[in-house]
């Protein structure tokens, strides 16, 4: 197997070169009789076996060396029998998978791994009498040109030509899939050679969990790599987030994840464009790591704000993973509503705690407090539950249900639709007859909110005290923001009362964000629709949580949390299929347009009316930017299509994983056409050289020790 | 003297310079008539040399009566008999004779040498009342006519050398054997030849019976300058003149060697003539006939 087969055949032509000039140019003999022959003969023997070594030495050490460079240059693999170098007359089928994700985007010396990658895949799909094939073009959603093999090349050839880079993750079981069962249409037969020619770079965010064994056994899996022999340097941009709501007026801390892939710190530069809004962040980032660069963006506009992130300064292997598009949902200052029966005069008690939580968390409580005033005519920023004013619910962004006693059936229905409509709900409980109202909100929402959890009233005879938390999940809001010094302070935290839980089967562990020593829950989040509930276990006022310094910034965690869940504004992986359900503004589907990031491009997806809203699902999502929904001209919801971060790392799998690994009991040949080291077995070039030189050096010799 | 020279080989107008020198030998000779060569005979007549004492029955007119009658003791006075010279041109009629010949340098083979110098000697020899008889070797004798000293006898014998054909041979010694076995005078031998022959050793073992026959052998080994040195050039097909085959080669490649082998081959053929009491002459072709046997009578005559 030589990489450029065609230096082979220059160099055949250029070994008889010496032999052709050697008889060219061999002088014609004079015809001339002699009297003295036998001396003549005598002296010829006794030369000629001399000479004729000689000129054998030389004619051999010249023509080798002539071979030898032709196959330096041709770049033999040894040791590696590639696919054309199998049976050339059996019946074969061949499967090309082509890699088109947006890693094989990535420069070196000037050339993209793609443009490697073409010509490659080129001469696997040359015609040969007897064999089959097909070609995959491996992104997010493989897709090959013929269901079936076909000799049809020339087709072949030209959708080769016509691929283009996609700026997806490469779904590689997907594509392993489709080759297994292109592969398996074909008529088993044991003369039939069956094989798998994959040309891609490798990475090993996406390869390294490939799974060859899904195709037929007796498959040929011969593995092409374009990516260099060292990893190629880059930069990217990972992720653009906010920490927390973003809120018209108040300051968006932006947090921007960048990766570093490559062996030297970087000091990066992000500029952030936002509307009108511009920042810039820069920050250390260190080698083969990931940084989060935070900064702050003031807003001033509510609605959707769209924009994009950008590596300022950078040049380096990808430049697409240098921009990401990013959008956030502005909003105005949340409003929330505290639906308690206890007397805001009754103090200390859970509500009064509550209150007096949120309001240094919530700087514009004291807003919140005038508008439900105004809402419910009382002083107090609080609703009775027995009186729930459906407009008031509906206006407000979070409910904090605290000692509501039993709740009316009008209540919990009330409460049910806050949540399908994308609100926030925290239930604080403490006693039965929150036992009772979570059950029935459970009821209410026709089973579709699940709780982790069931609640119920504690045992008469084993009262709740001195619990303790455990099983923090300490990465998750609201605990995530404690860091490092979050066992500390849940070691002085003691509660008593409560209610008692036991675990729902087939619940997710993760909505279950601690628990008691008990293994009761403390703290469960479920969610319905765009909407969330949050339930905190716990009888505040028998609890010395109200005295913790954890206790202010934890409430407020947990507000946060609730306030991002209804219209967080997202990304959707490029390529990948999506389903986004539209926030409540979205009335009907038939009211609604789309708009991509370039004007006249078809938006991917369809807008459908789902029963609880409208739905906007596709198979694939476009390329990087960010798409809109608009109601009227007006953008209604908007989220932005990125480049799946694990595209930016542009490190290979070794050549040793996938042979001894990954290989599932197929036989795996591995070859890189720019790679370097003892895994690659190319070095044999180098080799060739070498004894290239000592050919010349020989030959020199030869001519010397004969004195020509 | 012979009446018409018809053999293109004597050139008559040159020859007369040389037409007052004789070839005379260094050793004494039996001929068949009176002659100016010192017999082997010690006769009546000639020039006085010694004395022996007298036997009876001797021819009493050899007996000195001067010195009978001082001093009363009989002896006989001795005189050298002189007689005329046999000289037989021994020509080597091999096919490697025939090499040298280039008509536009006018060079002639070492045959044509060889007939220029044979018959050129012949006039010689029978100018100086000598009779010359001439044998053509090969591998066996081709022609061999007897030495005379009539002019007729020397004009068949330059007929002969001029009509003289070389055929491929590679043995002489045969052709020698029988040239001693045909001949019975203690003359003189005179063998131009290349010596290009593989029985080197038999030739002069058959000379040797000329030397035990007290027969004067004369050896003229013919050289071509493009035998003593390979000609210049890439590359040769060497033909064997004698069937010998082809040969391939790069002059420049083999000179050095082949000109060790050629002189040691004439180092050979000197040694071995000089060992057998033979008279050695190494002629090249390059030089002209006349003045070779200008030299050569020089020599002889001492």
């Amino acid at each position: 197997m030589f990489q450029n087969p065609w230096a082979i055949l220059i160099g055949v032509v250029a070994a008889g070169l010496p032999v052709a000039v050697h008889f060219l140019t061999r002088p014609r003999p004079v015809r001339m009789p002699l009297s003295t022959l036998r001396f003549v003969h005598e002296a010829v023997l006794h030369r000629r076996t001399r000479h004729r070594l000689r000129d054998a030495l030389v004619l051999t050490l010249r023509t080798l060396a002539v071979l030898l460079v032709a196959c330096a240059v041709a770049r033999p693999f040894l040791g590696q029998a590639g696919l054309s170098a199998v049976d050339e007359q059996a019946d074969a089928v061949r499967v090309v998978v082509l890699d088109v994700s947006q890693s094989m985007g990535a420069t070196n010396h000037g050339i993209e791994s793609f443009e490697r990658a073409r010509p490659l895949a080129a001469r696997h799909l040359e015609y040969r009498r007897g064999m089959k094939a097909d070609l995959i073009l491996a992104g997010a959603r493989p897709v090959s040109v013929f269901t079936r093999a076909s000799s049809n090349f020339s087709v072949l050839r030209d959708e080769l030509s016509r691929a283009k880079l996609q700026p997806e993750k490469l779904a590689v079981q997907e594509a392993l899939n489709l080759a297994s069962e292109i592969i398996a249409r074909e008529e088993a037969s044991p003369v039939l050679r069956r094989e798998v020619l994959i040309v891609s770079d490798f990475q090993r965010s996406n390869w390294g969990a490939a799974d060859f064994s899904v195709l037929p056994s007796g498959t040929r899996i011969e593995l092409e790599s374009v990516a260099p022999a060292e990893p190629l340097p880059n930069l990217a941009i990972l992720r653009v987030a906010a920490q927390g709501r973003a809120e018209i007026g108040r300051d968006l801390r932006l947090e921007v994840e960048v990766g570093n892939f490559s062996d030297s710190p970087q000091t990066v530069t992000v500029e952030v464009v936002l509307g009108e809004a511009t920042a810039q962040l820069s920050g250390l980032c260190g080698a083969n790591s990931k940084t989060v660069l935070t900064g702050d963006l003031a807003l001033r506009e509510a609605g959707w704000q769209t924009g994009e992130a950008r590596l300022l300064g950078v040049s380096d292997a990808l430049a697409a993973d240098n921009v990401r598009a990013c959008v956030f949902d502005v909003r105005p200052a949340p409003r929330l509503a505290l639906v308690t029966r206890e007397p805001a005069t009754k103090r200390p008690s859970a509500s009064y705690f509550i209150e007096r939580a949120i309001s240094p968390v919530e700087g514009t409580s004291g807003d919140v407090a005038a508008d439900l005033s105004a809402a419910t005519g009382d002083g107090l920023a609080r609703l009775d539950p027995a009186r729930l004013d459906r407009d008031v619910i509906g206006s407000v962004d979070l409910l904090i249900v605290v000692q509501p006693g039993r709740l009316p059936e009008d209540s919990i229905n009330q409460l049910a639709s806050v949540i399908r409509r994308g609100r926030g709900v925290l239930y604080v409980a403490s006693d039965a007859a929150d036992a009772a109202n979570l059950r029935l909100i459970a009821g209410a929402t026709t089973g579709m909110l699940k709780f982790p959890a069931e609640f119920a009233p504690p045992a008469a005879k084993q009262p709740r005290r001195n619990l303790f938390l455990v099983n923090v999940q300490q990465d998750q809001p609201p605990f995530q923001i404690f860091g490092d010094e979050l066992p500390a302070l849940l070691e002085t935290l003691r509660f008593s009362g409560g209610l008692d839980s036991r675990r729902v089967e087939g619940a997710l562990a993760e909505d279950i964000l601690a628990q008691f020593n008990d293994q009761s829950v403390f703290l469960a989040s479920a969610t319905l629709e765009a909407g969330a509930f949050v339930v905190l276990n716990a009888d505040l006022s028998a609890s010395n949580l109200p005295m913790s310094p954890l206790y202010v910034p934890f409430v407020g965690e947990l507000v946060q949390k609730l306030l991002g869940q209804g219209r967080r504004a997202g990304e959707i992986a490029c390529g990948e299929p999506f389903a986004l359900m539209l926030p409540p503004d979205a009335a009907a589907a038939a009211e609604l347009s789309m708009a991509g990031p370039r004007a006249g491009e078809p938006v991917a997806g369809d807008l459908s009316d789902d029963g609880a809203g409208v739905l906007w699902k596709g198979d694939s999502a476009g390329g990087p930017g960010v798409y809109r929904v608009l109601l009227k001209g007006t953008p209604i919801y908007a989220v932005a299509a990125t480049i799946p971060a694990a595209e930016s790392d542009l490190r290979s799998v070794p050549a040793k994983v996938f042979e001894e690994r990954l290989a599932g009991g197929r036989e795996v040949r591995y070859r890189s056409l720019t790679r370097s080291g003892s895994e690659e077995h190319d070095t044999a070039w180098s080799w060739l050289a070498v004894a290239c030189v000592i050919c010349l050096l020989g030959e020199l010799a030869a001519l010397k020790s004969f004195n020509t | 003297m012979p009446a018409t020279a018809n053999s293109r080989f004597v050139e008559m107008h040159a020859l007369t310079a040389l037409e007052h020198m004789r070839f005379t030998t260094r050793h004494r000779i039996e001929g068949t008539y009176t002659g100016r060569h010192a017999s082997r005979q010690l006769g009546g007549a000639g020039e006085f040399v010694d004395y022996r004492d007298y036997a009876p029955g001797e021819d009493l007119r050899r007996l000195d009566w001067k010195v009978l009658a001082r001093t009363g003791k009989a002896y006989v006075r001795l005189f050298q008999d002189e007689t005329n010279l046999l000289c037989t041109l021994a020509i080597d009629a091999s096919g490697s004779m025939q090499f040298g010949a280039d008509p536009t340098r006018s060079k002639l083979s070492k045959l044509e040498y060889a007939q220029y110098l044979a018959s050129a000697l012949s006039h010689v020899i029978h100018r100086g009342q000598d009779q010359v008889g001439v044998a053509i070797l090969a591998e066996e004798l081709l022609a061999l006519i007897p030495p005379g000293g009539t002019a007729s006898h020397a004009t068949f014998i330059q007929d002969t050398i001029e009509k003289l054909e070389t055929r491929p041979a590679v043995r002489m010694a045969g052709a020698l054997r029988q040239v001693f076995e045909q001949t019975r005078q203690r003359g003189v031998l005179l063998l131009m030849s290349d010596f290009l022959v593989d029985d080197l050793d038999d030739v002069f073992a058959a000379l040797r019976l000329f030397r035990h026959r007290k027969s004067e052998v004369i050896i003229i080994h013919l050289v071509d300058p493009d035998e003593e040195r390979l000609p210049a050039g890439a590359a040769f097909r060497f033909v064997g003149m004698e069937n010998e085959g082809v040969v391939h080669c790069s002059p420049d490649e083999i000179r050095e060697l082949y000109r060790e082998r050629f002189e040691a081959h004439a180092a050979m053929v000197r040694t071995l003539a000089l060992s057998n009491g033979c008279d050695y002459r190494r002629v090249s072709t390059a030089i002209p006939y006349l003045q070779t046997l200008g030299g050569f009578l020089v020599e002889r005559s001492g």
